[in-house]
């Protein structure tokens, strides 16, 4: 009770100081008069008697001092007084707070907005009840790992299974809508009843799906997204009860999802990601993969499935349970296995490798903010040695010099911190501009509680990190040598320079690390996009199209649309050739299979577009051998294939290929002849070129195509004449995106280009920084050396001398930092490869290339305070001792 | 002296009750004076503990404080025993005889075994 009583009057005592103060001291001197009045009774002179009580006293601001310390809490009032000690060194040096509040509100506002993404994507739990008893299925099968599973495993699961409280699968395609305005390309998702239960999914109006409307003859209901709500109802009540048709099938529409919500799905684009149209998922668990699916197409119904686990029920027993019911599905002489991963980690296991990559080279660059500061931090203090000097001979020990410089470290970081936030509130919108198509966002990425209280912690950490060092040197300075030293005197000690030597070597060394990190992305960047594809992709127009099979149910339908499609765009001005594909390069997927050979018993792995006869010429991929296709070969005429210069290779290396037949898995099961070989086509940039096997269009149907054509001028200009066209041939039938081939390659390139502008962008941030930190300690040295190099010119020493004894020595620690970099980024060397293509992580060009650049910045760096120094006039130098 | 500071604090703060109780209200320097009396002057006290130290006593609320009139009409900070600080003073002086005697005890003990 009684400490208890006491902190409380104690704290009390933080206020109403000025009072306890002055009684204090009428308290001390009655103390002083009574003493010395005993002194004069007992005989003593006065002046005696007041030197002998003043003696017996001690110091009477020691005195006061302990009583203060503990009248109130010495912490707070210490800490108070700290703090407007700093804010007053902070105003009184304007230049030296705004250089260390910038470099460090670009290190931690960097930092914050990486960690906001991170935060986001990966440490954020889903947005989902329970989210962290979700799991996904997968499939472990003998050529690796699938994402999906077949609607009969999926309803033995959902029949069976005992370790789960809910299951509920998801897929989607693309659809055309028709009714209650144009028609239109969409998303359209279809999902389990359950599966919308199991993302807690609540309506804006109207209700969910039933379990029975799951079942296929149900009646046809569908819920639309906030954002064709908007678009197409106005966003209004009446919305409920419309119609709207789905590739041709009517659904009568029941409820609207709130604004944002989306599926999140590593496999999917962005774009992909936003639902406009959901239905139930009305399967057939006993029909083919293959079917004819509820969205009007036919497709390969592949679900992917997603699961709650019951309470206490662990991955491992659940993964053993869903696997023994998967096994008597398994066909014979196969294997297949389910594996359960965490949802989230499911999610985000595409990024997150490069955001931890991404989040540690900003940390390099955060350390090197902190280095950088540190060094300013020492040259003020060898300004403020003096000071220092002096408020230890005032009483202040050591801990409170310490206490008092640490704050103040700490009061600059808050302030860079602070700094940081503003910059990352902006940077993190930069950052997902940047990352967007890599990033499977579920959640908003913005500035909260958790992320502020990140920046905090970073701010603080790092101003305790820069701080220490010089707050020990320099609390730890031998008073007598200070006092005495004057200001300006001489050279410091070695020790001091030895740290701060050390700081710019390890600045030098993460800056060179981050560097060559970008170095090599720059690298694999440019030859990547440098890699030949094959096919000439300038002034290419391209144009995906779904036909929907209730429209188009037969073969022969879907050719012929295709064939008047071909025919107007070729009629578009501007368009010179014009053909179709169903597997485009960078197109975003392609199927492949296996192809048989007459009279060998291996197969060859090929995937096997169908093209019309124009397609190469539209193209630009040359033909090495034999024909292309012509109009001849259509429906009735002899089937024949073209083959790639791979395919021609592999499969009959040495050989001339033409008139050799082969049967691929998709076709019938016929042989074919080969009539022509062409060049090989690179289907991205990161793809190896496959073996490929051309049909002919018209001689099999496709439900889906790519319309390409090759224009004379800018292809995206041509594009609304193009939708204008295909309008004409079936208004109901629009295409998904009309883009040009250029595009195309810019977004099969972006993911990467965003990799290394990212990390370009830290390594110019760590080079801006490490200069700063070359240029503020050379010329500081040069600063303290003014003497030295005064002597030195009145005794006849050149510029160039000079120049070389600064510019030496600083360059000395830059080749050190870049030896230690080096070996650093060769330490790191696995780290970097799994962000780099084509190259390898040592590639000694790209080296050599980041240690000229080092030299060459650190040789900028330490000129200017060079030709600083070589101004001095000798006698000014000298006078001023 | 300032080194013993520390091992003095406990004891200070019973002696300082002690001599509130025997002398009643009285200002610092007395009490410094009166403790280094009754020691015989084998003590000294220090002044940046005494002061501190009573207000730490005041701040437990053990003796209570007010401007007063010395013997030679000087003003000063007199202190006085509160009715807590009495019994602070009777618990503590116990504890004290008890850690005394134990220790006297063993110190005895020790003697006579080696």
């Amino acid at each position: 009770m009684r400490p208890m009583r006491a902190w409380f009057v104690r704290l009390l005592g933080l206020f109403a100081r000025e009072r306890r103060e002055q009684e204090f001291s009428a308290e001390l001197e009655a103390h002083l008069q009574m003493h010395i009045d005993d002194g004069i009774r007992a005989g003593l002179s006065p002046g005696e008697a007041r030197r002998q009580a003043r003696i017996r006293l001690g110091g009477v601001e020691q005195v006061k001092e302990s009583y203060r310390d503990r009248r109130g809490v010495p912490v707070i009032e210490t800490m108070a007084q700290d703090l407007s000690y700093g804010f007053r060194t902070m105003r009184r040096s304007p230049g030296f707070t705004a250089a260390a509040v910038l470099t460090l509100g670009l290190g931690i506002g960097a930092t914050t907005a990486v960690f906001t993404v991170v935060y986001a994507v990966l440490l954020r739990p889903l947005p989902y009840p329970q989210a962290d008893r979700l799991v996904y299925i997968k499939e472990n099968l003998a050529s690796g790992l699938n994402f999906f599973s077949t609607p009969r495993e999926y309803a033995a699961w959902q029949k069976q299974s005992q370790t789960m409280s809910q299951l509920g699968a998801y897929m989607w395609s693309r659809a055309t809508l028709t009714g209650a305005g144009p028609a239109e390309r969409v998303i359209c998702g279809a999902v389990t009843a359950s599966f919308l239960e199991l993302l807690g999914a609540q309506p804006v109006i109207g209700r969910v799906f039933r379990p029975e409307e799951e079942r296929a003859g149900g009646e046809s209901v569908a819920l639309i997204s906030y954002s064709l709500w908007k678009r197409r109802f106005g966003g209004g009540a009446a919305a409920l009860g419309r119609t709207l048709a789905v590739d041709g099938k009517n659904y009568t529409v029941i409820g609207v999802l709130p604004a944002g919500f989306r599926v999140p799905d590593r496999y999917s684009s962005l774009k992909e990601r936003d639902y406009d149209v959901w239905v139930p998922f009305g399967f057939n668990p006993d029909a083919p993969v293959a079917q004819r699916n509820v969205i009007g197409t036919t497709a390969f119904v592949l679900l992917r499935a997603v699961g709650r686990m019951k309470p206490g029920i662990g991955r491992a027993t659940a993964q053993a349970e869903l696997d023994t019911i998967l096994q008597p599905l398994v066909r014979k002489g196969r294997t297949k296995h389910v594996v359960l991963v965490d949802w989230h980690d499911e999610i985000s296991g595409g990024v997150r490798q490069s955001l931890i990559f991404f989040l540690a080279a900003i940390g390099f660059v955060l350390l090197i903010a902190c280095v950088n500061v540190a060094n300013l931090l020492l040259s003020r203090a060898a300004a403020r040695e003096r000071e220092i000097a002096v408020r230890r001979a005032l009483g202040a020990g050591r801990p409170r010099i310490l206490r008092q410089l640490l704050t103040e470290s700490v009061l600059l970081a808050v302030a860079g911190g602070a700094a940081g936030l503003a910059l990352a509130y902006w940077g993190k919108d930069l950052l997902v501009a940047f990352l967007s198509r890599n990033l499977p966002v579920v959640q908003p990425i913005r500035l909260d509680l958790r992320v502020l209280g990140f920046t905090l912690g970073v701010a603080l950490v790092t101003g305790l990190a820069f701080g220490l060092a010089p707050a020990l040197q320099s609390s730890g300075v031998r008073l007598m040598d200070s006092l005495k030293e004057s200001a300006r005197s001489g050279v410091a000690g070695p020790s001091r320079y030895g740290l701060r030597n050390l700081l710019v070597v390890a600045e030098v060394a993460l800056a060179m690390m981050v560097l060559i990190g970008a170095g090599l992305l720059f690298k694999s960047f440019l030859l990547m996009r440098g890699e030949k594809m094959g096919f000439q992709a300038d002034h290419l127009l391209t144009a995906s199209l779904h036909l929907a099979e209730s429209n188009y149910p037969t073969p022969r339908d879907q050719s012929r649309f295709f064939q008047r499609a071909v025919e107007e765009i070729r009629g578009v001005p501007g368009v010179q050739w014009a053909g179709a594909v169903d597997d485009l390069p960078l197109g975003g997927f392609s199927f492949g299979g296996s192809a048989e050979i007459e009279g060998r018993a291996e197969s060859v792995d090929v995937h096997a577009p169908a093209i019309t006869p124009d397609y190469f010429r539209v193209m630009n991929i040359p033909l090495i051998a034999g024909r292309g296709f012509m109009d001849a070969d259509r429906d009735g005429a002899p089937e024949v294939v073209l083959v790639n210069q791979s395919f021609a290779r592999r499969a009959f290396p040495g050989e001339n290929c033409l008139g050799k037949r082969i049967k691929s898995w998709n076709h019938k099961g016929e042989w074919l002849s080969i009539v022509g070989v062409v060049g090989d086509v690179r289907g991205g940039a990161e793809e190896e070129v496959k073996p490929e096997m051309y049909f002919s269009y018209l001689q099999s149907g496709r439900s889906f195509m790519y319309l390409v054509a090759r224009t004379a001028g800018d292809p995206a200009g041509l594009a609304a004449a193009v939708r204008i066209r295909l309008a004409a041939v079936d208004k109901d039938q629009p295409p998904d995106d009309v883009m040009s081939m250029e595009q195309l390659q810019a977004d099969d390139l972006a993911p990467r280009k965003a990799h290394m502008l990212l990390l370009v962008s830290f390594a110019a941030l760590g080079l801006v920084l490490g200069a700063i930190g070359i240029y503020g300690v050379v010329s500081y040295s040069v600063s303290r050396r003014l003497h030295e190099i005064g002597v030195r010119i009145a005794l006849g020493a050149h510029r160039g001398d000079v120049v070389s004894l600064v510019v030496g020595r600083g360059l000395l620690l830059v080749l050190l930092g870049e030896l230690a970099g080096v070996a650093g980024a060769l330490a790191l060397n696995r780290v970097i490869a799994t962000m780099v293509f084509h190259i390898t992580t040592t590639d000694p060009l790209t080296y050599a290339g980041v240690a000229l650049v080092w030299m060459l910045v650190g040789l900028a760096a330490c000129y200017v305070p060079a030709r600083r120094a070589t101004r001095i006039d000798p006698m000014a130098a000298l006078r001023c001792e | 002296m300032p080194e013993k500071a520390d091992v003095w604090q406990g004891t200070l703060a019973l002696m300082v009750l002690k001599t509130l109780e025997v002398i009643g209200p009285l200002h610092g320097y007395g009490i410094a004076r009166r403790i280094e009396q009754t020691s015989g002057d084998l003590l000294s006290v220090n002044y940046g503990t005494l002061y501190p130290a009573l207000l730490k006593l005041e701040q437990e609320g053990y003796i209570s404080a007010e401007w007063g009139l010395s013997d030679n009409n000087r003003k000063a900070r007199f202190y006085r025993l509160t009715a807590a600080g009495r019994k602070q003073l009777v618990k503590q002086a116990r504890e004290w005889e008890q850690t005394t005697s134990i220790l006297d005890r063993f110190l005895s003990a020790a003697k006579g075994t080696s």
